[in-house]
């Protein structure tokens, strides 16, 4: 049977959870701006009723717990888009500090190159002339600079995407460490059924972290979160964590090894680690190859055209230009072998005066180069593929940012904190709140009367 | 609701920098991933308007040069008119002995008027001198040159060794060609001999033309023209210089020492023009000029009227054949003018095709950034109006 004592533990239950929901709702405004934070709620739950005969009268409210409110399929979508975006903001990098190079300006290989077969095609106006032939050697030498500044541009930015590696990879070591320490607190919450709460926030923000660096794979185990990355390699297993280290290889480039030391730099494709790898191995070493073979192939065909002439005093000509006997290397090194007017080889047969040799060097602006294409069009489609590179890696990277601004969004309407919905909770709770002190102070004044009426009966 | 709006901020604000710097640089590619095609097809482009640059810079090269050598043939044209004239006037037969000296010496200062147009220079070069174009291609002749080397002290033999690989040549007044003997290792003075002897029997050079050892030991190069004579040049160092012998100049003879070869400029992809004309194939080849004037200047001092008329029938074929050459050379300077201005075209649809390719319509740019202006104020504007709304506003 239902008593005053009975509405009082009610009364006083009811306060108990509403004083609970405020302090969740004051959690939740607190960190309101705090990364990573999802939304707790209080889980109110009816206490069960007094059964009393036919009819049950219900105990009022009990204050269960915490949860976290969360979406783990879109945490793993962010996870993956945050791969993706680093790997392609990796790239994006580097290709808009080697698009300059490429850009037509005064001093790119197209103009430079152009200018060559000019200062060719000025010569053979009069082939005796020296300042004509020292605009040749002026011209040779500027497109050699050009090739080697261009060689360069890549070789530094392939240097500084190998010490990029190495951060990388430490930095990923760090997070892994972090990540295992937080593990075991959360298999001791979900094994007593709670939820990981403020634990569970800290860990997928180093995992989010982890993937910007790195493709990873997140399982959920008893022991907490597995992880490992793209291709299998464990980082995180329980409260375990397996490092990565890097190298260098025989190639005097930085590369990832696992825990057990087997390469699995090739492997890894997404987030910064990965984008920096391709970036280097892939993008920047393609360029250089091509730009190689270019400087290479464009050499030996001046040094070819000029082996077929003679100077000016009948001397068969000489190499115009040095280039290495591999392809590698060629760009870098490429300089002008000639030192004075005199060595160009403009005349056909010897003859003082003749600039029949000038046409076979200026042939080779418009003779396709062993690799298929003329050395102008060869440029042209380098050009090509440095604009559309960088302009790949942009669009990716804009809309892996659009992507993840739309996975955020769906999150934070599901996880995030809406000061306006806390402001109603707020409202509601003190409400509830101040409705159950009513009750209380009414059964106070229930109990006062009841209390008087037996004073009043023994006087 | 934040991060969107930071979004939407940047993106307006790209979009903003990328139209004002579209109006700031008058171009729609400013690096290559504006646009990765239009930006490689621009190198061709630019390669291209380097080359048409470098054509007309040939173009105008080459165009004075053809204009001063037309002038120098028309001179020579006007003097071998004069000349026929004057040979006309010689084989009519009334004029005295005295009247015939002063046409023959009229004629040698036709003569020499012709070898001065034929010895014509465009900035420094000789318009006339095939390949060599610093010396002058037409020099005076004599019948016979000696070497420097073989004093009485150590006199040449016809089984002294020559040096391999030099060149002596002897060009030829009379015939307007020149022999060139290059040494092969194991020649001597006598293979010299030798060659000179068929090249004489051949019609190289005038039949009686020897290379003998004289008196003193020196070699000597010589021919019994009295007409005409030649000009002997040697690098040899076993020979030395060849000098005239003195005393033995032929009056009113000259030979071509310049070279039959001539150099091509590139005026065009696919075209390319001869720089100059060489003077053998003009002034002593065919019917030769300088040959047929010296003819006649002989006849008019010791011939008789037919030997008078047939000089000047002979400088009337001259007269016509360097008429004849003088076509080529015009139909060239036709030809340049129209590659002149084809060139000049052709510069203008490139840059056509340039800024079509990376330039960017200034009305459609200048609408563009006011596009983006107003799309920035009115994000900036729907920021400023939502950032702060929240029910804490509207509770009391």
């Amino acid at each position: 049977m239902a008593s005053l004592s009975t509405s009082l533990l009610t009364a006083v239950q009811a306060l108990v959870a509403d004083t609970g929901a405020l302090q969740v709702t004051n959690n939740n405004i607190a960190n309101a701006s705090t990364p990573g934070y999802s939304r707790q709620v209080a889980i109110l739950q009816e206490a069960a009723p007094t059964e009393d005969g036919s009819s049950s009268v219900g105990n009022g409210v009990v204050l269960e717990g915490y949860q976290s409110v969360r979406d783990e399929l879109v945490q793993a979508q962010i996870q993956q888009e945050t791969q993706a975006q680093s790997g392609a903001n990796a790239q994006l990098a580097s290709m808009q500090q080697i698009q300059p190079t490429f850009t037509t300006s005064t001093q790119d290989i197209g103009t430079e190159m152009s200018a060559m077969f000019s200062s060719f095609s000025s010569l053979s106006t009069n082939p005796a002339s020296t300042s004509e032939g020292e605009a040749v050697l002026t011209a040779g030498q500027n497109l050699a600079t050009a090739f080697n500044t261009a060689s360069n541009t890549l070789t530094s930015q392939q240097a500084g995407l190998n010490t990029q590696v190495t951060q990388d990879v430490s930095q990923i070591n760090k997070l892994t460490q972090q990540i295992a320490a937080l593990n075991p607190q959360i298999a001791q919450l979900n094994a007593t059924g709670q939820d990981g709460g403020t634990v569970q926030d800290q860990e997928n923000q180093l995992v989010l972290s982890l993937s910007a660096l790195t493709s990873v794979a997140v399982t959920q185990t008893d022991n907490g979160e597995t992880l490992t990355t793209g291709n299998g390699t464990p980082l995180v297993v329980g409260s375990q964590s397996f490092a990565l280290q890097s190298t260098t290889g025989s190639n005097g480039m930085q590369h990832v090894l696992d825990h057990n030391g087997a390469d699995i730099t090739a492997s890894l494709t997404t987030g910064d680690l990965g984008g920096t790898i391709q970036t280097r191995d892939q993008t920047v070493s393609g360029l250089l190859g091509q730009l190689d073979t270019l400087a290479n192939q464009f050499g030996s065909a001046i040094n070819a055209a000029q082996a077929k002439g003679f100077n000016q005093s009948g001397t068969a000509g000489q190499n115009f230009f040095n280039i290495p006997s591999t392809v590698a290397g060629s760009a870098a090194s490429i300089s002008v072998a000639i030192t004075a007017p005199t060595q160009i080889a403009s005349s056909s047969d010897g003859t003082a005066g003749s600039n029949g040799n000038l046409a076979n060097l200026s042939a080779v602006q418009t003779t396709a180069l062993p690799a298929g294409q003329t050395p102008g069009d060869t440029y042209a489609s380098l050009v090509y593929q440095v604009g559309s590179l960088t302009s790949n890696a942009n669009a990716e990277s804009g809309a892996t940012t659009a992507s993840l601004l739309q996975l955020n969004d769906q999150l934070s309407s599901v996880s995030g904190v809406s000061i306006d919905e806390e402001s109603t909770n707020l409202i509601t709770f003190q409400t509830a709140y101040q409705a159950a002190a009513r009750v209380v102070s009414t059964v106070q004044e229930l109990f006062s009367i009841t209390l008087a009426m037996g004073t009043a009966a023994a006087e | 609701m934040v991060p969107d709006i930071q979004y939407s901020m940047q993106q307006s604000q790209q979009a903003l920098s990328a139209a004002l710097q579209q109006v700031s640089t008058g171009l729609r590619v400013n690096q290559p991933s504006d646009d990765p095609a239009a930006a490689a097809n621009m190198v061709s482009s630019l390669a291209e308007s380097a080359n048409v640059d470098q054509y007309t810079r040939n173009v105008s090269f080459v165009l004075p040069q053809m204009q001063t050598a037309d002038s120098a043939i028309s001179a020579v044209v006007t003097s071998l008119s004069s000349a026929v004239t004057l040979g006309t006037s010689g084989a009519s037969g009334t004029d005295s002995a005295a009247n015939r000296q002063a046409l023959a010496s009229q004629t040698a200062g036709l003569l020499s008027s012709v070898i001065s147009q034929a010895n014509t220079t465009f900035q420094g070069a000789y318009v006339f001198g095939g390949l060599s174009s610093s010396t002058p291609p037409f020099v005076p002749a004599s019948s016979s040159f000696t070497s420097t080397q073989g004093s009485v002290l150590i006199p040449l033999t016809a089984t002294l060794p020559l040096t391999a690989g030099s060149v002596t040549t002897v060009s030829d007044a009379a015939t307007g060609k020149t022999f060139e003997f290059t040494v092969i290792a194991g020649e001597d003075i006598s293979s010299l001999s030798t060659a000179i002897e068929e090249a004489a029997s051949t019609g190289t050079l005038s039949a009686g033309t020897t290379a003998t050892i004289n008196a003193n030991g020196q070699l000597s190069i010589g021919t019994n023209s009295s007409s005409a004579g030649i000009v002997v040049h040697s690098n040899d160092p076993a020979l030395g210089s060849m000098s005239a012998t003195p005393g033995t100049e032929v009056a009113n003879a000259y030979a071509y020492v310049g070279q039959s070869n001539v150099n091509s400029v590139q005026v065009g992809d696919s075209m390319s023009i001869a720089t100059n004309i060489p003077g053998d194939r003009l002034f002593t080849s065919g019917a030769n000029v300088i040959g047929s004037l010296n003819g006649l200047i002989n006849a008019l001092q010791s011939g008789t009227s037919d030997q008078i008329g047939a000089a000047s029938s002979a400088v009337s074929a001259a007269l016509n054949y360097v008429s004849q050459q003088r076509v080529p050379l015009d139909n060239n300077i036709s030809q340049m003018n129209d590659q002149e201005s084809y060139l000049g075209q052709e510069k203008v649809t490139l840059s056509t095709q340039q800024s079509a390719l990376v330039g960017v319509n200034l009305a459609d740019a200048a609408t563009n950034l006011s596009q983006a202006e107003l799309t920035n104020s009115a994000v900036l504007a729907a920021a400023a109006k939502v950032i702060p709304q929240t029910l804490l506003d509207y509770l009391k």
